[in-house]
């Protein structure tokens, strides 16, 4: 099925202040494609994850998403660290994020676990020192 | 046709200032010809355009107070805000009043609140989940709107105005009062609950017949009070009760957050309740079990159609509360929570039923998006660019509506204009350079006669 890409937008370090963007608006696009409320609510809540974990943990990226007609996609791109060990990113509440970060209510460890509980196919592109790339797919039905 | 609103719009008084195309939540005013128009699909009846418009041009459909002639049995239900109205006057002079401006039964939508806080608390210890507040009307039209995702997490009960017009009916109806005699007229602090009765939520029927605004019924009250120490109780006894507190913001909290250990939140003001539903919608709300959300600062003391300062009333509240810190001696299995008609989605946002051709829509909507100048200004009458690319490709706005890119189709039009003049057949310019000699000689000749006359 082809993909139609919907959405683009670069995310800053550290900018905590547009944190939820991109989500919100994916949530909108969305629903003017009249996509089901549930798979809009996966999306939106993968979304936040991925952008706020380019906030926390990267140098910045960027995050897109697309749909075709029974999928949707969300990638997204960061310079950065890299993750260090998968198999415990995905053990919950494991974190990297810094004491500050924590204090502010964010990273508390739940980010890529709640990605991979709200999608339905997730790919990790990663590796220390070279930055992370993530492609997830929601299926629409 | 019964209208659905309870927010209405006086052409005649709308200046086209754009406003409240700005203020409101839901984006469902449009300024076109230089007047505004509300779209019914969109509105909740939450007053934002009532309180922002300098013209007084919005105004809310009520019913009056005559209509109790209409009524062999009328009845009034006081909302917990009301009383939040008067400080010289006691709860019990207020419910006296309503019975000399002719009401047959006086209660108190309190009581309904109060054994609504009970079973919601029930409802919270088996469960696990963060739930909304179901009691204001327009939070939830809000939330069937813009945050149909969250429908599930809405407290899956009546709200107390209806659970107690439920009940005060059946009570009646069971004394053996005929239906059509009984008129139950709830004394609204709001538009979005006067819509209810209407278009109800929750319910298949709204148990409410009439509903008045305290802004009506206060002024008849003032003539007909007693004044302070004259004290004498309502038809129910002990008034008011815990439920009160329902009246303004916090104090559902307050009743409920003991038994979930405080993990609560209260929120007021539309644009705070949207912010904390898109923070729930993304899940990045933690630890909080409870959300009391009113679309009015300060609750509903803050209802447009009160008359006192909602802080005024918010003490004037708290301090009765403080006073009879005491629940009432009711049965609570008597109410009937269960909704009739579960709370549904309103679908206005799809831009096309099929998948693919909404994706292409979207698409043109992009192209649109780009081609506005994102300023955001209002003035083509659609809140924000992005609203008027939406109309745009709907069919209900034009390119052109955006004074920017009139100004520059306005641009090069001058500019084609100038290109064509230069661009008229040699021939023919010839002919034109003749004749506009011939016009100054004319002109020449008649400043000569003009001298000559002197
Ligand atoms: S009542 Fe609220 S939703 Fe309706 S038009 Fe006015 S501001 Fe918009
Ligand atoms: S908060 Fe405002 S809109 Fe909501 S029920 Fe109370 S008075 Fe009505």
């Amino acid at each position: 099925m082809e993909e139609h890409a919907i959405l683009e937008k670069e995310i800053d370090k550290g900018d905590f202040s547009r944190g939820g963007e991109a989500s919100s608006e994916l949530k909108a696009l969305l629903r003017k494609l009249g996509i089901n409320n549930t798979i809009i609510r996966r999306a939106a809540i993968v979304t936040y994850e991925l952008e706020m974990n380019i906030i926390i943990h990267s140098e910045g990226g960027n995050i897109k998403a697309a749909v075709s007609s029974d999928e949707i996609f969300i990638y997204i791109d960061d310079e950065g660290p890299g993750i260090e060990d998968l198999e415990k990113a995905f053990q919950p509440g494991y974190s990297t994020a810094s004491d500050e970060v924590r204090e502010m209510g964010f990273g508390a460890g739940m980010g890529l676990v709640n990605v991979k509980n709200y999608s339905d196919q997730l790919e990790i592109d990663t590796a220390p020192g070279e930055g992370t790339s993530i492609k997830v797919v929601i299926a629409i039905k | 046709m019964i209208q659905q609103h309870s927010v209405l719009l006086k052409e005649e008084l709308c200046e086209g200032c754009t406003n409240c195309v700005k203020d409101c939540p839901t984006k469902a005013i449009r300024v076109h010809q230089g007047k505004a128009t509300i779209k019914e699909e969109l509105c909740i009846d939450c007053a934002e355009c009532i309180r922002t418009c300098a013209y007084h041009a919005k105004y809310t459909r009520t019913d009056s107070i005559e209509d109790i002639a209409d009524y062999d049995y009328p009845v009034a239900l006081v909302p917990p805000s009301f009383y939040g109205q008067f400080i010289d006057y006691s709860p019990g002079q207020v419910i006296k009043g309503l019975y000399k401006l002719g009401f047959k039964g006086v209660y108190d939508v309190a009581m309904a609140a109060e054994a609504l806080t009970y079973k919601t608390i029930d409802f919270l210890k088996n469960t696990k989940e963060l739930y909304i507040s179901s009691s204001c009307p327009v939070v939830v039209r809000l939330i069937k709107l813009l945050y149909p995702e969250l429908i599930d997490q809405l407290i899956p009960f009546k709200p107390p105005t209806e659970l107690m017009a439920q009940s005060v009916r059946k009570e009646l109806l069971d004394s053996g009062l005929s239906e059509q005699k009984l008129g139950i007229f709830l004394v609204t602090p709001c538009p979005g609950k006067t819509s209810t009765v209407h278009n109800p939520l929750g319910v298949d029927r709204s148990f409410i017949d009439k509903a008045i605004p305290v802004d009506k019924v206060y002024h008849s009250l003032l003539e007909v009070m007693d004044k302070k120490n004259s004290e004498s109780e309502g038809k129910k006894g002990l008034t008011p009760y815990l439920g009160i507190k329902w009246g303004q913001s916090g104090g559902e909290v307050d009743l409920i957050k003991p038994a979930i250990l405080n993990k609560t939140i209260a929120v007021s003001g539309i644009h705070n309740v949207k912010d904390i539903l898109e923070e729930i919608s993304r899940n990045n709300i933690t630890d909080i079990r409870y959300c009391e959300l009113s679309a009015c600062t300060g609750g509903c003391v803050g209802g447009v159609l009160n008359v006192i300062n909602p802080f005024q009333a918010k003490y004037n509240l708290k301090k009765l509360a403080e006073e009879h810190n005491k629940a009432v001696n009711q049965d609570y299995c008597l109410y009937s929570y269960q909704l009739s008609s579960e709370f549904k989605p309103v679908e206005v946002a799809r831009l096309d039923s099929d998948i693919e051709k909404a994706m292409e829509k979207l698409a043109q909507l992009e192209k649109e998006i780009d081609l506005l100048p994102g300023l955001d200004c209002a003035a083509c009458g659609a809140p924000d660019c992005q609203t008027l690319a939406e109309d745009i490709v709907t069919g209900k706005a034009k390119r052109s509506d955006c004074i920017f890119i009139l100004r520059e189709q306005v641009e090069d039009l001058a500019d084609q204009m100038s290109e064509l003049a230069h661009s008229i057949p040699p021939i023919m310019r010839k002919k034109r350079r003749e004749e506009k000699a011939g016009t100054q000689k004319e002109v020449l000749k008649g400043e000569n006669n003009k001298n000559e006359s002197k």
